[in-house]
């Protein structure tokens, strides 16, 4: 049986008339060629530099940790390119950092609190105008065959789509915030081109809310499971050993230090955050990725992401309990493997890597760039 | 010296393999693209890792070649330096300096350090924000926890007087009664100099003169002129900083787990250094330590009586450790007879 159906398949084929425009459609997935080993001495000279030179070093760290990522990455056999200056983001970053001292200035040293909300209320009004040009940054520094990409959304946009959605979100107690996600989602992606080609992303409101929905059914049946796992443990351990555990906790009790109280309450923590960190950075992260990426197109040629949420998320949280029992060393190892996970499932069908024409590159703020940089605001680029 | 290398012209992203000749005379050809210069008008990017290494020529034009090696030699050849960063991340011995410099620094920050930035930041910080802080949160407790002292006026005046000679009446230390059946047997310092004593305290005095009551009160003013609390929060706005800095994107939650470590291993240490001063102080007061270690056995088996999850904060929270405690006071004691 099922050895015919395919061949019976194939004979209807052979009778229909080949579309015209139906061309066949070859991915090619995106690879890293980095190792972890190679940019832990990149990342740890880069931390000790900035070490050494009072934080001055870290905007060249910045560059070249990026210069390292992107040149890692590869497709169809070329790698990309990080253009950014170190100069002009370290002015970024003095500006950023020259406007947060002064508002701690004058609202915890000199309690001039009228200064202090001045100073906020300029940076809020400028926030729309900052994330648009950090999108900028990012666009207009990264290029492919010595191409840049380029970002055309308008500033005008920006502030629409704050003042709007946060109201909206607001009033709907945040039940909109999937149709947020795919406009803001549009604004980033169908502003943005390669040369003189054109991203477009597709995503429609539904696909969204289906997704959310997936994700919170699944997120919902495990968290039954844990609580279930553990009543169970538990019930069935007091009652089988419940004469053994009175005076095991007793004798715990006693030596309690608080040492002994931190540790436990570290692993606690730690406990918690396991499966926060599996369902943010892997699970969400997986489906929100594949969804973006399969609704997207770039000059007609579809993009593809096929990573299986369920095997982030244990890269995840692997990678957290690595970073956290190395004390932080094995970072770079947990930083390539969540990438490289991430880039070989995605891919891409170009028929013609040869056609883009640039624009030629361009120059422009860093301040908001290193705004988002210095706040760890994600603005899911 | 010749290189294999891919061009790309600037304005399309066709690619191009071509190869790139080093002369001795300092130039560089590429034949298939008529392309002949000079070495010092061409701009090499530094080395990072086996990356394509990038060379941008003046006309717009970029190549990109992965014979690292190569390239370093022609940079030799020509006297022009390699990467400072490169050399540094290539060399096995520098990059374990790098670790030591880092992880010393982290270290640093975390214990001394923290110390000195919290010494600073207390000499340049207003006088009125610390007690703004104080005055808030004396509010807050007020509010929830405190009521008005039910020690009579003799009682009062005593513990007062002996408050008065161990702050040589300096302005800056108030001493507060209150009663709180909540918190319970306890003491506390604000940093502004604020001490709060609660009659339940009071109450397991086993000194008719209350010279255990005075002990605990120049532990609380030690943590004061230790500064303590603006220490511990430094240390753990550090510790959250430099931690986020370096593992980058792993977040608020999972650098509580180090703070918790280090809180709890400062605590015993600030501990430890209010109980040093309460000593000298006792000393220059002429006041036996013995008073101070009796009243902590009496709490050490109150506390055993009690059940653990009263909310104790304060002198006895983050001390379970008060049998040694107890015989650090005693050593003192027995010195002094």
């Amino acid at each position: 049986m099922e050895e015919i159906s395919p061949l019976a398949e194939e004979r209807v084929v052979e009778f229909e008339k080949p579309e015209p425009q139906k061309r066949e459609l070859t991915f090619k997935s995106f690879e890293f060629r980095g190792t972890g080993s190679e940019y832990f001495r990149i990342w740890i000279v880069n931390i000790a530099l900035t070490i050494l030179t009072l934080g001055i070093y870290s905007a060249w760290a910045k560059v070249r940790t990026n210069r390292y990522f992107y040149a890692n990455t590869y497709l169809n056999g070329s790698n990309f390119e990080y253009n950014a200056n170190p100069v002009r983001i370290l002015i970024g970053r003095i500006v950023v950092i020259a406007v947060y001292a002064l508002f701690i200035l004058f609202s915890q040293e000199l309690a001039m609190f009228k200064v202090a909300s001045g100073i906020a209320l300029v940076v809020f009004i400028a926030i729309p105008w900052l994330i648009r040009q950090a999108v900028s940054f990012k666009f207009r520094n990264t290029s492919y065959r010595h191409i840049p990409f380029r970002y055309t959304g308008k500033t005008s946009e920006f502030y629409a789509f704050f003042l709007l959605h946060s109201l909206y979100n607001i009033f709907t107690l945040f039940l909109i915030f999937p149709y947020s996600y795919i406009v803001f989602k549009r604004l980033l992606l169908n502003d943005a081109h390669y040369g003189n080609g054109k991203f477009k992303f597709e995503g429609g409101v539904g696909d969204t809310y289906a997704i959310y929905i997936q994700i919170f059914v699944w997120s919902t049946l495990f968290l039954i499971a844990i609580v279930l796992l553990l009543g169970i443990i538990g019930g069935v351990g007091t009652a089988m050993f419940s004469s053994y555990l009175t005076p095991l906790f007793e004798s715990l009790k006693e030596s309690l230090t608080p040492d002994i109280i931190a540790v436990i309450t570290s692993v606690g923590v730690l406990l918690f955050y396991l499966p926060f960190i599996f369902w943010n950075k892997g699970f969400s992260d997986g489906y929100f990725s594949n969804f973006v990426r399969n609704k997207s197109s770039f000059h007609q040629s579809p993009l593809k992401g096929d990573m299986k949420p369920f095997r982030l998320g244990v890269i995840s949280a692997t990678n957290l309990l690595a970073i956290v029992f190395s004390l932080g060393l094995l970072y770079p190892w947990a930083k390539v493997r969540y990438l490289k996970y991430k880039l070989e499932h995605t891919h891409f069908a170009c028929e013609n890597y040869n056609q883009f024409e640039s624009d030629g590159y361009e120059q422009g703020s860093t301040v908001g760039e290193e705004m988002v940089d210095f706040f760890d605001i994600d603005i899911g680029l | 010296m010749i290189i294999d290398a891919l061009l790309y012209d600037g304005s399309s992203s066709k690619e191009h393999h071509v190869e790139i000749e080093f002369t001795p005379n300092r130039r560089v050809l590429i034949p298939s693209h008529n392309i002949d210069i000079a070495l010092d008008d061409i701009r090499i990017e530094s080395r990072l890792g086996n990356t394509m290494r990038v060379l941008n020529f003046p006309n717009g034009v970029r190549c990109k070649s992965s014979d690292n090696n190569q390239i370093d030699q022609v940079l030799k050849e020509f006297g022009l330096s390699k990467s400072k960063a490169y050399k540094i991340e290539s060399s096995w011995k520098l990059t374990v300096i790098s670790v030591f410099v880092t992880v010393g620094f982290v270290w640093f920050m975390l214990t001394a350090g923290a110390s000195y930035t919290a010494k600073g930041i207390a000499s340049v910080l207003p006088k009125n924000t610390l007690e703004d802080v104080s005055e808030l949160t004396m509010n807050q407790l007020e509010d929830n926890y405190l009521k008005h002292t039910k020690l009579s006026d003799e009682k009062r005046e005593m513990i007062q007087n002996y408050f008065d000679r161990l702050t040589k009446n300096e302005e800056q230390y108030q001493l507060h009664f209150r009663s709180s059946p909540q918190i319970g047997p306890n003491a506390f310092a604000l940093p502004s100099g604020d001490i709060v004593l609660t009659d339940q305290l009071v109450d397991l005095s086993r000194d008719e003169k209350f010279r255990d009551i005075i002990g605990v009160l120049a532990h609380e003013k030690g943590h004061v002129v230790h500064r303590h609390s603006l220490r511990m929060a430094i240390k753990t706005g550090i510790a959250g900083v430099l931690i986020g800095y370096i593992t980058g994107d792993v977040s608020v939650i999972a650098t509580a787990v180090p703070t918790i470590l280090i809180n709890s291993s400062y605590s015993r240490e600030f501990e430890h250094e209010a109980d040093v001063y309460a000593v000298s102080a006792l000393q220059d007061m002429n006041i036996s330590t013995q008073y101070i270690a009796n009243l902590f056995e009496t709490l050490a088996k109150e506390s055993e009586d009690v059940d653990d999850n009263s909310t104790l904060t304060g002198i006895l929270a983050s001390h379970p450790l008060t049998s040694d405690r107890i015989k650090f006071f005693k050593s003192y004691a027995e010195v002094k007879k």
